[in-house]
């Protein structure tokens, strides 16, 4: 498979408005850099092959192989994808509190890890104001400061090549699925080189969308002090609005305006529950409070079992029509991306000079659009 | 002994055009000196601003061209002999009070020096300032070599207080730059003693005031002195004719391109069968001595530059004595038999007299042509117009670019008048993206900055020099301020007019003459308008960055960061360097760094080499002004700078 260099990354994805800013690019090289949420090229470099082509989530992937090497399972096999149990979960009684998005799984199994140096480093992605901000978190105490959904993309991964270069080598790692997508491809193109895998631990959020962090500013700048947000939130239908809690109370805005904020790169990704994960996290709809919780792994599934052995999580078997509204939802999600790839002439496209967007075999094509 | 103080007549000195025009002067007895620096004019006055304390003289750097010629018209209007020097554009700035001066008269003899550059060599535009002369009906004279530079800058004084105009006197960089051995002539011993007399009748040029009014009156009083200067050019020394006296071509000529016509003659040969009439005052035209000449040839060639100015006014004369002299063939410029822009030179006048006298000529063998050309694009080293080592405008624009390419709006300067111009070129990561006239990258920002309304989201900055934010910014960031317009100006201060050379501006606390002026401040002006202002070391790469995109997202009218650096050739930090810089050969990794030489790619500092050996970055020792500023661009740390204790 031909490996490019950012001459192209530029024209498959900075020029095409693909880029989701998940910040894999960064801190890899003099010349991209990530600010306010957007990827900037400062000036153009001839390398015909990069790992910021390697590592991009929206750069020629190929989800057969990266399904194959993670979870080594051909790709797209059901809704929410290759999965060993599926719970609803909480922090428990031993976990830090905070103010969570739900339950308070996420920071819960993250404090857990770092407690018992399951990791050495937790890449998380902070706060402030509006603009989220990617964090090397290395004390339990400080993880739940990086709680709740940002809904802005962030570039989480240029964090992730910083904790290599400062020498950790045991790092977890929380993201959407794009950005746990590129932490795949990072790993893969570990081992091609011949390098030790410096993931210890994924854990993925479930994600339908996110917003273009410029344009959601734009957005609520006029109507909220952005610097005082302390949690946002998308309840359930049929409510249809994003609500912003601040200092000075409650705002809400149609969704129908937020929408304007999803970048054009969340209506090509195939993945809500973030596939390529050890474990991934997302809310348990009709229950707030809780999160649905899906273990992917076998070293995932040993955190879950650990974490609760250890007062830090609670579980308790998830619904069975949760998981089956989850699953029907995922299914559409990729049913829908793959769709409009291959129509858009992103999905494999056939002969010339065109690179793809994504990278499917004709069956898992045919599986997928079935 | 110096040539501006010898009083030794006779004796000969190998002068620059532009020190002979300053020895002319002094001769003449100049009082007050004043300009603004521009090259190829600026020598005249730092010559004589090297002597101001000797001669009894006053010698200012003024703010703009225009201010430097009302300071200059002030001491003629007092009695005293006065000049004023400026490249050719700085006439188009000064030309509103010309155009009024040229109405009210002068007293003390005032001369204009405009030094025109012909093929822009130091230059953004090709002004042609013979015109404003005819347009402002003024009298002008041009010499054609080194001599007469000083004698009829000496001249030309008496002349203007013989017609009661100012004069102006024309140069070309060939003339101001170029040496030649000059004879010099006696110094004055004067006493002068400066009085404004305006006491007597409102119609008196003499004695009243010095205005403009009665129009018609004065108007008439200076086409007056138009005709009383034809009448004395038609006698004029300065008026000089070479060859037979029936020649088959006549060439008319002025200034430098006088060197190149006898040079060409010269090399074709062609003395007996070609005439040069070569004009020292070029308006008004003295026609009765242009009829005499047009009489015995019937054809002519114009060389001059960089319109032709000659050519049409020659033609138009001529066509008043078509009765008399007949039908007369006209070459030059205008017919293609010289090329219409660009600087000439003796080879292309000598191609244009081949042409019409049927000459056939080689300047050199045809092979070794071809040889010379071949070894010029294969061993000559390929040379960058790039900044200078440790020069504050690539620390400045680097930050500037990154800024702007992380704001990801599309952002874009708008450029000004120094060595910052460079900045449309990768030496500025070409950051800039519109270069006009001094002043008018701040104005087309104010413009800009307004369009917001029309949806245009991309951030609007402009920069300037210090000398060019006195000069002609400060109008236009009044103005932004006043109309709330969306920029951000960055002054690159760097403590000085440092493109001609140093000079002294507003800014700085010493004159013109060295001695000691209070220095206007930039950021309090600055502040004055409203303006939120920043100020960076441009060095500071991470810091300015910082600093520039907060004030860029910030928004919120007209903005200023000040970005202050010394500029690396300045007297105060030339050979003194701040940091020792080196490139740990362990850290770079070469061709095998994923960086692919960003350090000598794109931020090629001259100092720093690609080591073709080695494949790794070096600095070059002897270049490098210990700026430290390639530290902060390589990434892998490779490029170390160690403080230099002082």
């Amino acid at each position: 498979m031909k490996n490019y260099g950012s001459v192209q990354l530029k024209e498959d994805v900075l020029d095409r408005g693909l880029c989701i800013g998940c910040g894999a690019c960064i801190s890899l090289c003099p010349y991209l850099r990530t600010h306010r949420g957007r990827t900037a090229m400062l000036f153009p470099c001839t390398q015909e092959s990069g790992r910021c082509y390697a590592f991009c989530p929206k750069a020629g992937v190929d989800l057969d192989a990266v399904s194959g090497f993670i979870h080594g399972r051909p790709y797209g096999e059901s809704g929410v994808g290759p999965h060993l149990s599926v719970h609803a979960s909480r922090a428990g009684d031993r976990a830090p509190g905070s103010v969570f998005q739900s339950g308070g799984t996420v920071s819960a199994l993250v404090a857990f890890m770092l407690e018992r140096g399951i990791i050495d480093a937790a890449i998380l992605t902070g706060r402030t104001g509006l603009l989220p901000e990617p964090r090397i978190v290395t004390d339990p105490g400080e993880v739940a400061s990086c709680a709740t959904s940002k809904y802005a993309a962030a570039p989480t991964l240029s964090a992730l090549q910083e904790a290599r270069d400062a020498g950790f080598r045991k790092i977890g790692l929380v993201g959407t699925p794009c950005q746990i997508l590129a932490s795949a491809q990072i790993r893969m193109h570990a081992e091609s080189e011949g390098l030790p895998d410096p993931i210890a631990m994924t854990i993925g959020l479930f994600c339908t969308w996110a917003l273009d962090f410029r344009k959601l500013e734009s957005i609520l700048k006029e109507r909220t002090d952005i610097a005082a947000i302390d949690k946002i939130d998308i309840p359930p239908p049929p409510a249809e609005v994003m609500e912003i809690y601040g200092k000075g109370g409650t705002l809400t805005v149609p969704l129908g305006e937020i929408r304007t904020a999803i970048p054009a790169a969340c209506a090509y990704c195939t993945d809500m529950t973030a596939e390529f994960a050890d474990v991934s996290v997302g809310m348990l709809e009709g229950t707030p409070g809780m999160n649905t919780l899906i273990v992917r792994t076998s070293r995932g599934d040993a955190l879950v079992r650990d974490a609760a052995a250890g007062g830090f999580l609670k579980t308790e078997p998830c619904p069975a029509g949760a998981i089956q509204e989850l699953e029907g939802a995922a299914e559409q999600k990729r049913k829908r991306a793959t769709a409009k790839a291959s129509e858009d002439g992103l999905m494999n496209p056939a002969g010339g000079e065109r690179r793809p967007h994504i990278r499917l075999a004709a069956e898992t094509q045919a599986r997928i659009l079935s | 002994m110096n040539y501006l103080k010898c009083r030794k007549p006779g004796e000969e000195f190998l002068l620059m055009g532009n020190d002979a025009i300053a020895r002319g002067a002094l001769e003449a007895g100049v009082s007050v000196a004043a300009g603004y620096p521009g090259t190829p004019s600026s020598e005249i006055v730092e010559n004589l601003a090297k002597i101001a304390g000797d001669m009894e003289m006053y010698v200012e750097w003024s703010v703009n061209e225009k201010v430097a010629m009302e300071v200059a018209a002030a001491a003629s209007f007092a009695g005293l002999r006065s000049l004023c020097t400026m490249k050719q554009n700085g006439v188009n700035v000064a030309s509103d009070f010309l155009l009024h001066l040229g109405i009210s008269g002068v007293r003390g003899g005032m001369v204009v020096i405009p030094c025109d550059d012909p093929g822009a060599l130091s230059s953004i535009n090709e002004g042609e300032s013979r015109h404003f002369a005819r347009l402002l009906e003024l009298p002008l004279i041009e010499p054609g070599d080194f001599q007469e530079a000083l004698e009829m800058t000496r001249w030309a004084f008496d002349l203007s207080e013989e017609l009661r105009s100012v004069v102006m006197l024309r140069s070309v960089t060939r003339l101001s730059h170029a040496s030649g051995n000059v004879r010099i002539g006696p110094l004055p011993d004067l006493k002068r003693r400066a009085r404004f007399v305006y006491d007597g009748s409102l119609i008196d040029p003499l004695t009243g005031p010095v205005i403009t009014m009665p129009v018609a009156i004065r108007h008439k009083g200076q086409q007056e002195k138009i005709k009383r200067a034809e009448a004395i050019f038609e006698n004029s020394p300065f008026n000089t004719y070479e060859g037979p006296e029936q020649p088959e071509l006549l060439i008319i000529t002025s200034s430098a391109c006088t060197l190149y016509s006898r040079e060409a003659v010269h090399e074709l040969g062609l003395r007996d069968r070609v005439g040069i009439l070569k004009l020292g005052t070029t308006w008004p035209l003295p026609k009765r001595l242009l009829k005499k000449h047009l009489s015995t040839t019937g054809r002519i060639l114009f060389v001059e530059e960089v319109l032709p100015f000659l050519e049409e006014n020659i033609k138009a004369a001529a066509a008043d004595m078509m009765g008399e002299i007949g039908l007369r063939e006209f070459h030059g410029k205008v017919d293609g038999t010289l090329p219409g822009s660009g600087e000439l030179n003796p080879d292309l006048v000598i191609e244009a007299i081949a042409k019409l006298t049927g000459t056939v000529y080689h300047a050199v063998p045809e092979e070794y042509a071809r040889k010379g050309q071949i070894l010029s694009f294969t061993t000559a080293p390929g040379r960058d117009l790039t900044f200078c080592p440790g020069c504050p405008h690539r620390a400045s624009f680097w930050d500037i670019h990154n800024v702007l390419e992380l704001d990801g709006r599309q952002g874009f300067v708008c450029g000004d008048i120094g060595c910052y111009t460079m900045a449309i070129l990768p030496c500025g990561f070409s950051t800039l993206k519109t270069s006009h006239s001094m002043g008018s990258g701040s104005g087309l920002a104010s413009g800009f900055g307004q369009l917001g309304r029309f949806g245009m989201d991309q951030p609007v900055l402009s920069v300037s020099g210090d000398s060019t934010f006195f000069h002609a910014v400060i109008p236009a960031m009044v103005n932004a301020a006043h109309h709330k317009s969306d920029i951000i100006l960055v002054l690159l201060d760097n403590a000085g007019t440092a493109m001609t050379g140093f000079q002294s501006h507003p800014g700085l606390a010493v004159n013109a003459q060295g001695d000691p002026v209070p220095a206007v401040d930039i950021e309090a002006i600055c502040r004055a308008l409203g303006a939120h202002v920043e100020t960076s070391d441009p060095f500071d790469v991470e810091g300015t960055e910082k600093k520039f995109l907060e004030l860029i997202e910030g928004g919120g009218g007209a903005r200023v960061m000040i970005l202050r650096q010394t500029c690396a050739l300045s007297p105060e930090r030339k050979g003194k360097k701040r940091y020792e810089v080196r490139v740990d050969e362990e850290k770079c990794l070469g061709d095998s760094c994923g960086c692919d030489r960003i350090c000598t790619r794109i931020f090629r500092c001259p100092a720093l080499v690609w080591d073709k050996e080695k494949r790794k970055a070096r600095i070059d020792e002897v270049l490098c002004a210990g700026c430290g500023v390639c530290a902060s661009v390589c990434r892998n740390n490779a490029i170390v700078k160690e403080e230099v204790a002082r």
